[in-house]
């Protein structure tokens, strides 16, 4: 087992406008992933204009000063190239892999919209653009069951004002409301050099990437002055419990319990990451053996923890389990009450290292791609301020006590600061 | 600060000098009466081993679809040595779940650890394979517990859908027009003496055992003598293609789904199996129409219309037969001219075939994703999959990439006039019947049937 997280190198530099550069070379394959990092994601939308992150990140394909309407995906794809963005309540990142060959393409590629989208962007792009992303919502959100559980979870945990309050999805009313200023303003408000950090990983040297950094990026106008997200980071704990219970065209009852933990990237969330995992990853966790196994409460496969990897304000952590047929949710909730509320009295040695054999699989998972590698550097530059603060994660979890665990669980998933939500079907099912 | 002269690069730069992708080495050796097909990947902390043994859905007798996968779960359940828990204790303390992936021609037994815990992954996912406990009453729960998962599922947009296009290309009295993981009744159906002649009759055979890591610090003789230890029996041919007929007139069939706020669409209509010889010139057609996001498809209906999230084609393949799918949801109130313009691109597709232009982009993306996408040691794994389900020589990959850009338009618009059938799609629609039935019944595109059901 290696000491360190990241076995491979990192080098960095800083372009004069500000855009902070990474390279991690790895030579054993002609690919190359480029990823970029804007430090824009949804925290930091004011009211009325939930959603206009992500659907910004749509436009953000849709042509640029010297990139024609639909070229940019054309051109990544006729260069063998995967692409793809994402945005959530931090960040907007957009990434592409691609045959090495074509590294300056995908750094033109971004430069272009970094620094020349406003001119291109026009009132029929954006109108369609809005469609497509209603039709997301559709499709991810509304029609499936269970779908609108993040857009519930987010306001019981987060209160008015909270920069994660509102989902990333937005509303529809909302959306329907975007006008074209505002995204022109948004652009230039946020797609700065300065508010990037744009990470190579694959096949190039740091002396390559810096140079053509330089060339694409190099001229770039850095903003002066980015408007901070609103400070998350309190969030006073009201000593009363949340709960919302929603009837609706679903196939059985299902509980979330959820918490505020402690934000991405240090010790607390480390904790965090490796006390879901004892407890609801594999079918050697505690809830699987007995919730699923044991009471057999919950459908096998729908037992699950997690965190959710957010650095700005205290993570969530959800704990979720479906009923089994003939169980009702308040027994299905009263199981899972007491696998959290057990947490406290202590977790064994035992459960402890089986939790970080399979968080040190999927840590090697991630990286095994230049791909994944581009992106955890990208997050650790970003939120932690240093690429090479990416070979601690997996020594952090690696360093986790029982102590610490059931520590965490008695300061921070107490029943007063829980909330829940619970989906109950419309009618009640047929016996079979 | 501003500064004098162009910010931007007007300039696309040009390609840089190619580095030739290399599939890994690839090793073949027959151990203790079973195959070990293996591939190096120097360096790489992790390693995967996969069990491949021919017991997929389409070794399932009919109206017990699904039983694979209850097979699956079961396997779980502990061993002769040791009992549920323990044995999800012993191989999750080593780092890895089992995954067990079934599809029409392979059940697959997977592990995925630090190279140095290969060789106890190995034993533990051969205690579950070669010596599963079966227990009646353990196969029991197993099932209800499948039967329920297969109706949450179920309850989501897309699998009845997929059901009625399958039941309409190959018949719902025919194995493959019956959904490839069962339903809850075909599952509910199976019994203790199925999954136990079904372990019998194929887990128990040597199969193919493979394994991708760093080959140097990995013995494949003791991997494959634990892999097929106590195992025996010859290999079962796959059988021949089915050769299944096209309808001559296309046909509407209408899934109610009441309050959708999408309606679901999956259009297609039967292809040729894995094997044939137009296998390139279709991927690279179909990959023009509806496979990369500037594909016909995806750019008249998404990026035009904004109907939709997304739309895709795709030719899927297996030994004995394929189809042709078109996959989507649109918003509801734009069903018909959705369906209208999808079959109007296929029509068109097949008329005047594909533009050199697409073509370029076509090539470049499927063969650059060879790169691209062949990264890890679980995606070397399923490339090794391939190999061995269809039979390929170990330079495919190599020769793959060699034709996908060498493939003329000629042949890719060929392939598309004889293997699209816009004439003879079956329009499956899983959405509010109430709202979007005039509509469709306007739309001309064929008759409107509701699904059986």
């Amino acid at each position: 087992m290696p000491e360190t997280g990241y076995p491979w190198p990192i080098e960095t530099t800083r372009l004069d406008n500000g855009l902070r550069v990474v390279v991690s070379e790895d030579r054993s394959a002609p690919v190359v992933a480029v990823n970029l990092w804007y430090d824009v994601g949804s925290r930091h939308e004011p009211d009325g204009q939930t959603g206009f992150a992500h659907l910004f990140e749509h436009l953000m394909f849709e042509g640029s000063v010297n990139v024609a309407k639909t070229e940019h995906m054309q051109l990544v794809q006729g260069s063998g190239g995967s692409l793809n963005a994402t945005t959530n309540p931090d960040r907007t990142n957009y990434f592409e892999t691609l045959p090495s060959e074509h590294l300056a393409l995908a750094l033109w590629l971004e430069a272009d919209r970094m620094g020349g989208l406003v001119p291109a962007l026009t009132q029929e792009t954006l109108d369609n653009q809005r469609e497509v992303v209603k039709n997301e919502r559709r499709q991810r959100y509304e029609n499936v069951p269970y779908g609108d559980a993040w857009l519930r979870l987010l306001p019981l945990l987060y209160p008015p004002g909270h920069p994660y309050h509102h989902a990333t999805i937005g509303s529809m009313a909302d959306l329907n409301a975007a006008d074209l200023a505002t995204f022109q303003a948004f652009h230039t408000t946020y797609y700065a050099p300065n508010n990037a950090v744009l990470t190579v990983a694959g096949d190039a040297s740091a002396d390559e990437v810096f140079a053509l950094a330089e060339r694409y990026f190099g001229k770039l106008v850095p903003q002066s002055d980015i408007p901070p997200a609103p400070d998350g980071t309190q969030v006073p704990a009201t000593g009363v419990p949340v709960r919302e219970t929603v009837t609706a065209d679903v196939p059985a009852p299902r509980v979330y319990l959820t918490h505020r933990t402690h934000p991405f990237g240090g010790p607390g969330y480390d904790t965090v990451t490796v006390l879901a995992t004892l407890l609801g990853s594999g079918r050697g966790s505690r809830l699987y053996q007995r919730l699923a196994d044991g009471a057999r409460l919950a459908q096998p496969d729908s037992v699950g923890a997690f965190g959710v990897d957010l650095a700005y304000a205290p993570a969530p952590m959800i704990v979720t389990a479906t009923a089994r047929d003939g169980v009702t949710a308040d027994e299905l909730e009263a199981g899972l009450v007491e696998v959290l509320d057990g947490l406290a009295d202590g977790v064994t040695g035992a459960e402890l290292d089986r939790a970080k054999a399979l968080l040190t699989t999927g840590w090697w998972r991630q990286l095994a791609s230049v791909d994944g590698r581009a992106d955890i550097l990208g997050r650790h530059a970003t939120q932690l301020g240093d690429p090479a603060r990416a070979a601690d994660r997996l020594p952090g979890w690696l360093s986790v006590t029982a102590e610490q665990v059931s520590g965490l669980a008695a300061e921070l998933l107490r029943p007063e600061d829980r909330a829940t939500l619970t989906y109950l079907p419309e009618t009640q099912e047929e016996a079979s | 600060m501003t500064e004098p002269g162009p910010i931007l690069s007007t300039e696309r730069p040009p390609t840089g000098a190619a580095r030739p992708y290399t599939f890994p080495r690839v090793v073949r050796k027959a151990v203790a009466g079973g195959k070990v097909v293996a591939a190096h990947l120097p360096g790489h902390h992790l390693a995967v081993a996969v069990l491949m043994l021919d017991g997929g859905a389409g070794r399932e007798p009919l109206g017990r679809e699904g039983l694979s996968g209850v097979l699956a779960k079961a396997l779980e359940e502990g061993t002769t040595r040791r009992d549920s828990t323990a044995y999800a204790l012993a191989l999750e303390g080593l780092g890895t779940e089992l995954t067990i992936a079934t599809d029409w021609d392979a059940f697959q037994v997977s592990v995925q650890v630090p190279v140095e815990r290969l060789p106890a992954a190995v034993e533990l996912l051969a205690e579950a394979v070669r010596t599963p406990r079966l227990d009646p009453a353990d196969i029991t729960r197993v099932r209800d517990d499948e039967v329920t998962a297969l109706r949450m599922y179920w309850a989501n947009p897309g699998p009845r859908a997929d059901a009625a296009l399958r039941a309409d290309l190959f018949g719902a009295d025919q194995r493959p027009g019956r959904p490839m993981d069962g339903d809850p009744d075909s599952v509910a159906a199976v019994t203790v003496d199925d999954v136990t002649s079904f372990h019998a009759a194929w887990l128990t055979r040597f199969g193919t055992l493979l394994v991708v890591g760093d080959l140097d610090r990995i013995d494949l003789d003791e991997l494959g003598t634990t892999a097929f230890a106590g195992a025996d029996g010859a290999a079962e041919p796959a059988g021949p293609p089915l050769g299944v007929r096209t309808r001559d007139e296309r046909r509407i069939i209408l899934v109610d789904r009441p309050g959708s706020v999408q309606s679901t669409l999956r259009l297609g209509h039967p292809a040729p199996h894995r094997a044939h010889p137009d296998y390139v010139p279709m991927a690279l057609a179909a990959t023009v129409l509806g496979g990369a996001f500037t594909s016909r498809l995806n750019h008249l209906i998404r990026e035009v219309r904004g109907y939709t999230y997304g739309i895709r084609a795709e030719f899927g393949h297996s030994r004995r037969f394929g189809r042709f799918v078109v996959s989507s949801g649109v918003q509801t109130a734009v069903t018909a001219p959705a369906l209208v313009d999808a079959v109007g691109e296929i029509t068109r597709t097949r008329d005047a075939g594909v533009t050199e232009p697409e073509l370029a982009v076509a090539r470049a993306w499927r063969a650059g994703q060879l790169s691209v996408e062949l990264q890890t040691p679980r995606a070397i794994a399923s490339a090794l999959a391939t190999l061995v389900v269809h039979d390929l020589p170990d330079d495919y990959h190599a020769t793959l990439r060699e034709q996908l850009l060498s493939t003329a338009e000629p042949a890719v618009s060929a392939a598309a006039a004889t293997h699209l059938h816009p004439q003879g799609l079956t329009l499956v629609i899983e959405g509010d019947a109430a709202v979007i039935r005039d509509e469709l019944v306007a739309s001309g595109l064929g008759e409107v049937v509701d699904a059986a059901g």
